[in-house]
């Protein structure tokens, strides 16, 4: 073993001395751009349609934050994209990215700005199909038809980088290639092996060394300093705002977190943290007024799974429309995405790129890695931590590595006792009624569990 | 008895399935009165209709009910329900209620019009895991009504018809659709009909089977819902599956039976607090 680590440092210092190689995708065989643009407006309004009826909804529930305003109306496009058009002009660069994976203190301390375009919206996948292959999952198709229709915020992305988290992904860079400049970010298949970790250092590096090309800034020691400050501080408000959750007197639904989580998606780093900041006082305060949105026995679920994604909140609207509230989850598109800071040991430049790397890597319980224990051991943490009462496991259609995950989860809940519900669905409404039923069939279980009844 | 306390002790459980709508009348637990009307595309009329039969019977009328439980796939449907449940809820509590002269009931199969669906449930009888049918007719009633049409024989009589069968023909397709071209070129093979059906049996039962494996099935299976009074179908799903299945003597009227138990529950409930 020790061998081995000696051995592949050396490759790697040799492959420094080559110089590291910029991954892309070269114009070789160059297609030609398929554009739905004529959609555009079309599809605009129903994607605010669609937010504007889950906010309904939300708007509805007894006691609910009024600090969700900020975040009820920001979500709108119209602000938000103003001020990033407005970054634009000046010079900035806006990058679109993918998954969980992007290192997001370096793109701020490279002076462009990041956001993550993974979408949720079921009108854009019929356009991406004339491109992609029907039988992928809907997340991959939905988030590329922002782009054939040119709806923000992929709209306004100079490029995008896509982790290789699955097959999908892979695929998508190549054929978006044509469409923009896309850099893709290679993953290794282990998290914790010394290969692995020295493999996605150097994609790390040349992550920076690109950023700094294309920005025309360097990244200095203070500038990725700051950057890291201030993601940390996001994360310290997050995690604040994660503590909130585990109130067995629930004080916000898990539609209105998971919205708060997704806004960050494409909201100004501070504007956000102050907001939730905010939001997270007049929760402590709701704490101490006792001002609960749900019954204190309504049975406390926890989610996990194939991302869900604003506005398909349908699921959530199901779960909490029907008497059970979603407290946590283990979501790459929720808690995942902002639960892990940067932990610096020593703040030299090298040293930040490792913890860099080490936070985007190693936290990660993520399926496409070879292992799911990771996983496993944060939802049974979970389960204890926010006092759940069901774990409902989320599967998007044709996601395989969620789905290849299901029987061992399955088997450890079952040995712990923890009652579990897998739906698997995709962004069409058409299997309402079946998932109602479902849901309502697994609350009943749980309440008959809790108190004996039926 | 005064008619307050007469009305008190009534309660009604009402299945909307998505072809039958079942109506189950209690009187402190014990059952006077059942009917059913098929739901066609109005289940407010069939409620109305398959409770009017049910009441007659007993010469009762709407108000002596003292609590109602609605259940099944239009379950929200009726204005007037006091409760609604899931079929599932019902589903086991009626099993229980039942019971099987073969032993404790471990599992629940229940073979409907649109949808199967597998109940497992602990040794106290509480349901501690379930799995229904993905969104597509395979494994359900509908795949037998079909094929009943398709071979012309009786829907009641598709059961003992498949018993008449000494060489099953083997079925690759379990998708409605295509199951009904290939039953179509096996007749067109001049295959006998008994033999086709066998075969068809023994999809339905291998695509039920596969669902319950799901839930690690254990004895005893209660087998409910219009499928189960398919001979032919419980035959089958006891050779895939290996375990004693126990079909009670009305399966259909379960999930209404349990709704009405839960009704006369709420309705004790109620009345102490």
């Amino acid at each position: 073993m020790a061998n081995e680590v000696v051995m592949f440092k050396k490759i790697f210092k040799k492959l420094k001395e080559v110089e590291l190689k910029e991954k892309g995708f070269e114009k070789r065989y160059p297609l030609k751009r398929v554009s739905a643009f004529e959609k555009k407006e079309e599809f605009k309004k129903i994607f605010l349609e669609q937010g504007e009826r889950n906010l309904e909804l939300m708007q509805k529930i007894p006691n609910r934050a009024k600090n969700m305003a900020y975040f009820d109306e920001i979500w709108k496009l119209e602000k938000r994209v103003k001020e990033i058009e407005d970054f634009r002009k000046a010079g900035g660069k806006v990058i679109g990215t993918f998954c969980n994976f992007v290192p997001e203190e370096l793109i701020y301390a490279a002076g462009c700005l990041p956001i993550r375009i993974c979408a949720g919206f079921y009108e854009t996948i019929e356009i991406a199909e004339e491109i992609l292959a029907k039988d992928i999952c809907p997340l991959i198709k939905s988030s590329f038809g922002f782009k054939l229709v040119e709806l923000p915020y992929f709209s306004l992305c100079d490029l995008v980088i896509i982790p290789t988290s699955c097959d999908g992904k892979k695929k998508l860079g190549e054929i978006l290639s044509d469409y923009l400049e896309v850099w893709p970010l290679e993953l290794p298949n282990t998290k914790d092996s010394s290969q692995s970790k020295e493999f996605w250092f150097q994609e790390i590096k040349i992550f920076k060394k690109r950023l700094e090309k294309l920005s025309g800034n360097e990244i200095t020691f203070s500038k990725l300093k700051k950057a890291i400050e201030l993601c940390h501080l996001r994360q310290v408000v997050f995690h604040r705002f994660d503590e909130i959750r585990q109130s067995t007197n629930p004080l916000i639904s898990g539609r209105d977190a998971l919205l708060v989580t997704q806004v960050s998606f494409f909201d100004d780093l501070r504007r956000w943290t102050e907001k939730t900041k905010k939001l997270c006082q007049e929760l402590t305060e709701n704490i101490k007024k006792n001002l609960g949105i749900y019954p204190a026995q309504t049975p406390r679920l926890l989610l996990t799974g194939s991302p869900i994604i604003w506005p398909n909140y349908k699921f959530l609207n199901i779960i909490e429309e029907f008497g059970g509230i979603v407290v946590g989850d283990t979501f790459c598109s929720g808690t995942q995405h902002l639960y892990n800071p940067v932990e610096i040991d020593e703040w030299v430049m090298e040293e930040m790129l490792k913890a860099i790397a080490e936070r985007y890597l190693l936290p990660s319980i993520c399926p496409c890695f070879i292992e799911s224990n990771d996983r496993i051991d944060n939802l049974l943490q979970m389960v204890k931590d926010f006092k759940i009462d069901g774990v409902i496991y989320h599967q998007l259609r044709l996601c395989q590595l969620y789905d290849l995950e299901f029987y061992k989860v399955k088997q450890i809940l079952n040995r712990e006792n923890i009652p579990l519900l897998r739906i698997q669905t995709d962004y069409s409404q058409e299997d309402i009624e079946q998932i109602k039923t479902r849901v309502e069939a697994f609350l009943e279980m749980i309440k008959s569990k809790k108190y004996e009844f039926y | 008895m005064n008619s307050i306390e007469k009305k008190s002790q009534i309660v009604a459980g009402i299945d909307v399935g998505s072809a039958m709508t079942k109506v189950a009348i209690l009187e402190t637990k014990e059952i006077i009165a059942q009917a059913m009307s098929p739901t066609l595309a109005d289940p407010r009329l069939a409620v109305k209709l398959a409770l009017e039969k049910a009441l007659q019977e007993v010469n009762l009328s709407q108000n002596d009910l003292g609590f109602i439980v609605t259940t099944g796939y239009g379950r929200r449907a009726v204005e007037f329900g006091n409760q609604v449940i899931t079929e599932i809820t019902a589903n086991a509590k009626g099993a229980r209620f039942l019971g099987s002269p073969l032993g404790q009931v471990r599992t629940v199969i229940d073979l409907g019009a649109q949808d199967s669906k597998v109940i497992k449930l602990n040794e106290n009888g509480e349901v501690i895991d379930f799995i229904m049918n993905e969104k597509c007719a395979a494994g359900t009633g509908r795949f037998l009504e079909v094929m009943a049409k398709t071979l012309d024989i009786k829907f009641e009589d598709l059961g003992e018809f498949s018993l008449k069968s000494k060489n099953p023909v083997k079925i690759n397709a379990t998708c409605t659709v295509f199951a009904e071209s290939e039953v179509i070129s096996l007749i067109v093979q001049k295959k006998k009909r008994e033999d086709i059906l066998a075969g068809l049996h023994h999809v339905i039962a291998k695509k039920i089977a596969d669902l319950a494996r799901a839930v690690t099935p254990k004895e005893v299976v209660f087998f409910d819902g219009g499928g189960a009074k398919n001979i032919g179908i419980k035959r089958s799903l006891e050779e895939e599956l290996g375990l004693k299945i126990y079909v009670p003597e009305e399966p259909q009227f379960v999930i209404a039976l349990g709704a009405a138990l839960i009704a006369s529950e709420l309705l004790h409930a109620n009345a102490r607090s």
